[in-house]
């Protein structure tokens, strides 16, 4: 019995590679086909450490975004609430309030605008897409209230620091999204509020009647979801010394889209932070790589498209086959 | 007069990763028969239906219909062959009526091709009710109907394209006796027009009752094949499990202790003024019928149910469940009904799944401490003797029996005061299944107040020390579990005694 086992499990090895590896080993290719057509721009420290500075925002919002997505629920709303934080603190600044209280209080307005949502959804019973669609339109009415829909310049030179200073040579928001990422994964991986998440996203019946608390648990993954919106914001914020009511727009499904990726590697159809490093930088390499190559950005659009819709096909083929 | 072989099997083979679910089958049917097709959970039942169904492909072996040879790639060329098939999960619409269910799939009769043409689809599923001699609202969504017409309607379905061979994969699972008659009657009708019927159940009796042969498999073999006339259930059992069971049940030992739980003049949508006590040690039985009430009471204890009135004392202070966590906190534990849908989250590992009512209690500061978590798992799984390859897989990749035990190590780990059983052997093959029973028997000994609620009447006659009878909400009867008997028991459920 045991022997017959090991065959039939090692005759799906490769599949079972393809499944958990297939994403990172697509990742590692697009890595080669890059340096390989411009070997002397792409693999050039300069680049990479550009293209990670390009893509930590981006991976500040969507750690957030995964903690939502492990229960299986959908959070639209992470672009307008970036957007939102990043007026509120730029106002706040220019009306004379220090830099480091005009950060804080746009944060806290920026996280209870994610809790806003998870009251909305795990309490009145909205469906995710539902009400995080009503809360995106919202937000962002309220960023282009707020801002009279113009950018806003003329921000503190101490709040560059977030977006483009380094600390011993590394950027701080490279640090930031470093530690957003660790945090979200202790979070998911070493906490009871992480296993719970998982619980709910695999079986929320069999969760609740187990004494998990769903409602709470969903509603409090909308909150984590905002603040990590509104650090997202700040930052970006920060990087462009400037505030724009639409400046977060883009996190909307870029955010979505590298958690999608993220789902169809290493586990198995199940959002984890590390596969959502990855589809971060799937992406942000993606946008580098084309740009470098002088390819316009409506067709790195199509193409984005395209290896989202390749990446989850391959592995529910995989899925299929074993 | 030599009676045709209609379906044939040879040689059949089907591995997935970890395990052969068929290593060589061979088995026939014969025309105008009905064939009992048994074996435990895991026995590779399923997979031979799902292989004549054309949901799974074989690796190897070769399936003979009518003396040709034929090959099932899709349910296309299963239902071309006139195979039809009666799934466990029902697979209806719930929106949609019992005629839309019934010819969805098929073809719907139209006008100007494109257009379904009501009238006839309604008169149509008239037809195959009347010829079943069944009555089901036809107009009404399957998610109004109660769960007996839900099941008429999958029957139903199988009809509405003729076939040779039917396939009815534990039909009667949700009927109680009087409609399981119903279900046997359209099972005979269909034997006395010269059509085949396999019938793949746990119930023994069922199989004794109304099968001509009986197969039996296990670990993805036949073991034998044999007239149902010359067949005990003592024989079934024996060639299921591979070995004799002493008896069905454990024996009974140790004495009810102080009161538990007391439930005084509980009133809600489903409950209309019950009043009973449990005490520590003993298991209380709820007979009664589908409908009855049972799994409400056990929800409203629960706190998943709301009450309008009464009050439940547990250890003396009132017990005031708002939720199912607060009836967990104080000690209250559910074993629910749908195992797969309720009692587990398949896509997590096994200590994930056994851990996971007690994360608060093995954590510090909510933050999880892995060792300690698989330790205590495992321990709680050696206690209910789960088993299992590693307690990392997936719960999704056990047997429904192991599925179950994983179920009961997640309350063992608990220590309830009271716990709580709707339908615990429900799909469990009969090994398990007699394990499963010890378990309960282990925690009742160690002070345990255990209250259950089983179709399986033999369980509950097995199982419990007293049974508390209920009809719509109401008590009819509590009886001590002393020289009951099947026929006592079901005059108890209809409310004829006392």
């Amino acid at each position: 019995m045991k022997e017959l086992v090991s065959q039939a499990t090692t005759g799906h090895l490769t599949i079972r590679i393809v499944r958990t590896w297939g994403t990172f080993m697509g990742f590692l290719l697009l890595l080669i086909v890059f340096s390989a057509i411009r070997p002397d721009v792409f693999p050039s420290g300069r680049n990479l450490k550009n293209i990670i500075e390009q893509v930590a925002t981006l991976a500040i919002v969507a750690t957030g975004v995964t903690a939502v997505m492990v229960t299986g629920d959908f959070d639209l709303s992470v672009g307008s609430i970036a957007s939102l934080v990043g007026i509120v603190a730029a106002l706040l600044m220019k009306a004379g309030h220090g830099t480091f209280i005009s950060v804080i209080i746009a944060m806290i307005l920026g996280t209870s605008a994610g809790l806003i949502n998870g009251l909305l959804i795990a309490y009145g019973g909205l469906s995710a897409f539902v009400g995080t669609l009503a809360t995106m339109t919202a937000y962002g009415g309220v960023a282009l209230i707020a801002s009279n829909g113009t950018t806003i310049f003329g921000l503190p030179e101490n709040f560059r620091f977030l977006g483009q200073e380094s600390v011993a040579f590394i950027p701080v928001s490279v640090v930031i999204m470093i530690l957003s990422l660790g945090v979200v994964y202790a979070l998911l991986e070493q906490t009871t509020y992480g296993r719970r998440l998982y619980a709910i996203g695999g079986n929320e019946e069999a969760s609740y009647l187990s004494g998990i608390r769903t409602k709470q648990v969903r509603f409090l993954s909308f909150g984590i979801s905002g603040f990590f919106a509104s650090l997202g914001g700040i930052v970006l914020t920060s990087r462009l010394h400037s505030a724009h009511p639409q400046a977060g727009s883009p996190f909307m499904l870029n955010a979505a889209a590298a958690v999608f990726l993220g789902m169809t590697a290493f586990r198995e159809g199940e959002a984890n932070i590390l596969g959502t490093l990855l589809g971060v930088l799937i992406i942000g390499v993606m946008g580098n790589g084309l740009n470098i190559l002088g390819i316009n950005s409506y067709v790195q659009s199509i193409l984005t498209g395209i290896i989202i819709i390749l990446a989850v096909l391959l592995s529910s083929v995989a899925k299929k086959r074993a | 007069m030599v009676v045709k072989e209609v379906l044939s099997i040879r040689g059949l083979k089907k591995s997935y990763p970890g395990v052969m679910a068929l290593k060589g089958v061979n088995l026939a049917f014969k025309a105008g028969e009905i064939h009992g097709l048994i074996g435990e959970n895991g026995a590779g039942k399923s997979t031979l239906i799902k292989i004549l169904a054309g949901i799974v492909k074989p690796d190897d072996g070769e399936v003979t219909i009518l003396g040709k040879s034929v090959q099932i790639r899709n349910s296309k060329d299963s239902s071309r062959n006139r195979l039809c098939f009666i799934h466990q999960e029902l697979n209806l619409v719930t929106y949609f009526n019992a005629a839309e269910n019934i010819f969805l799939g098929h073809s719907y009769p139209r006008r100007l091709r494109f257009f379904v043409d009501w009238k006839r689809l309604k008169a149509k599923t008239k037809e195959i009710t009347d010829a079943l001699q069944v009555r089901i609202p036809l107009d009404t969504p399957v998610s109004y109907l109660s769960a007996v017409d839900r099941a008429m309607v999958a029957i139903a379905r199988a009809f509405a394209v003729s076939g040779d061979i039917y396939f009815m994969d534990e039909p009667a699972t949700a009927l109680t006796d009087i409609e399981k008659e119903k279900l046997f009657r359209v099972i005979k009708t269909l034997k006395s027009q010269g059509k085949t019927v396999v019938y793949v159940s746990h119930n023994l009796d069922d199989i004794l009752d109304i099968t001509d042969r009986i197969t039996v498999m296990r670990d993805g073999t036949v073991v034998e094949c044999r007239e149902t006339l010359e067949t005990t259930k003592d024989d079934l059992i024996r060639s299921m499990i591979g070995k004799s069971l002493e008896s069905a049940f454990p024996s009974r030992e140790g004495k009810a202790g102080a009161v538990v739980f007391k439930a005084g003049d509980i009133h809600n949508e489903s409950i209309d003024g019950l009043s009973f006590d449990v005490r520590a040690g003993e298991i209380l039985g709820i007979g009664g019928l589908v409908g009855a009430g049972r799994t409400e009471l056990l929800e409203t204890i629960f706190g998943a149910r709301g009450k309008d009135s009464g009050t439940f004392t547990l250890n003396g202070v009132p017990f005031r469940p708002s939720s199912p966590r607060s009836a967990i906190e104080q000690g209250v534990v559910l074993v629910p009904e749908e195992r797969r849908k309720q009692g587990l989250v398949l896509s997590r590992s096994i200590y994930e799944n056994i851990s996971m009512m007690s994360l608060g209690d093995i954590s510090n500061f909510g933050f999880l401490n892995h060792r300690v978590i698989r330790n205590r798992s495992e321990e709680a799984g050696e206690k209910v003797r789960l088993k299992c390859s590693s307690y990392s897989n997936h719960v999704g990749t056990l047997s429904g029996g192991n599925q179950q035990k994983v179920v009961f190590a997640k309350t063992v780990l608990q220590e309830p005061k009271l716990l709580l059983l709707d339908e615990p052997s429900k799909g469990v093959d009969v090994g398990a299944r007699f394990e499963i029973y010890s378990i309960i028997r282990d925690l009742a000994s160690r002070g345990t107040a255990v209250i259950i609620v089983s179709s399986d009447f033999n369980e509950v006659l097995g199982l419990t020390d007293r049974i508390l009878f209920i009809k719509e909400g109401r008590m009819v009867s509590l009886k001590d579990n002393i020289d009951m008997n099947q026929e006592k028991y079901l005059n108890c459920c209809y409310g004829r005694d006392s």
